[in-house]
């Protein structure tokens, strides 16, 4: 996938598909260590044992074994692709929690994406679900809860479309206002 | 008499990015930046890291990556130009940073596959 908002949609559906209520999506980026975090965290079926160490092989999914595509195993080779790593850790009816590393300069790095789109649309189609999206760059936290938005938005609901247009440039907005890396800095040629 | 613009055999040919790109029907991104470099060869791939290991000086590159890195590939490459395929927006600093590097940037809506077929056909090869 080009951009890694597109594999964070794709993990949350997984999450989605597996009853989850709660989903958390933390991204850090560890500029000191080079560092790219990617966590999505659900409260959803879980994944069995015995499935567990199959999730990132391509071949063994089928969607009517269990609730999960190609996004683990794609989810992995960009991983690899630079340096990084994917950990699968889950606990039948407790949740799931995929944790992606990248390392954040690499070239081959995919830039972030529209993290605002991708929430706006998640939160847009699924209203009733709570959604946490935490962006850490070192010490600089953006941070979107729907739990909160529900109490000031009071009797407005969260698929009204003037939700998703919130969502959409609070996010843009306060990515940018925390330096947030949208691609790899390989740009020293250019300086 | 051969004609300047006449479309030649796959081979050792050389065209001008200006003849390719008005050939071609792209859409030329970057403004005030000369076009008339003469190109032979080509490269297309979507993986940054693979680009820089294998593109040769003077390739025209055909990627369906937007962002800013492209343009700094194609100045450490030294690239004769960049082609986006699939009808991909190059991000605005992108074309930013390409007018001042000076690396032509073209926007077809063909898909990468259909493109390079029609470079080759112009002559254009991934020769290394």
């Amino acid at each position: 996938m080009l951009e890694l908002s597109m594999h964070i949609l794709d993990i949350v559906q997984n999450s989605l598909v597996a009853g989850s209520t709660q989903v958390e999506i933390r991204i850090q980026e560890d500029l000191p260590k080079d560092l790219l975090v990617i966590e999505v965290k659900d409260n959803g079926r879980g994944i069995s044992d015995a499935m567990l160490p199959r999730v990132t092989d391509p071949f063994v999914t089928s969607r009517t074994t269990r609730p999960v595509g190609l996004g683990l195993p794609l989810l992995k080779e960009a991983t690899e692709r630079c340096e990084g790593c994917l950990e699968v850790y889950s606990e039948e009816n407790r949740g799931t929690r995929v944790v992606a590393r990248f390392r954040l300069d690499h070239f081959d790095r995919a830039p972030l994406g529209d993290m605002g789109e991708t929430m706006g649309i998640l939160i847009a189609a699924n209203p009733s679900v709570d959604f946490l999206y935490e962006h850490r760059v070192d010490a600089k936290i953006y941070l979107l809860e729907t739990r909160e938005m529900r109490q000031v938005l009071g009797s407005i609901r969260l698929d009204d479309p003037s939700v998703l247009d919130f969502v959409r440039q609070d996010i843009q907005m306060g990515l940018k206002k925390i330096g947030a890396a949208t691609f790899p800095k390989i740009m020293e040629v250019l300086r | 008499m051969i004609k300047k613009t006449k479309i030649s055999q796959a081979g050792d040919n050389r065209m001008k990015l200006r003849d390719l790109a008005e050939h071609l029907g792209w859409e030329l991104k970057t403004r005030n930046l000369t076009i008339e470099a003469e190109v032979k060869t080509g490269y297309a791939s979507d993986l940054l890291s693979d680009v820089l290991a294998n593109s040769i000086e003077g390739d025209l590159w055909v990627t369906r990556q937007t962002h800013l890195n492209i343009v700094a590939i194609a100045v450490m490459r030294d690239l004769s130009g960049i082609l986006i395929a699939s009808g991909a927006e190059p991000d605005p600093d992108t074309l930013e940073k390409a007018a001042e590097k000076m690396v032509p940037i073209f926007r077809t809506t063909l898909p990468t596959f259909e493109v390079v077929g029609r470079l080759y056909q112009l002559g254009i090869t991934g020769k290394r």
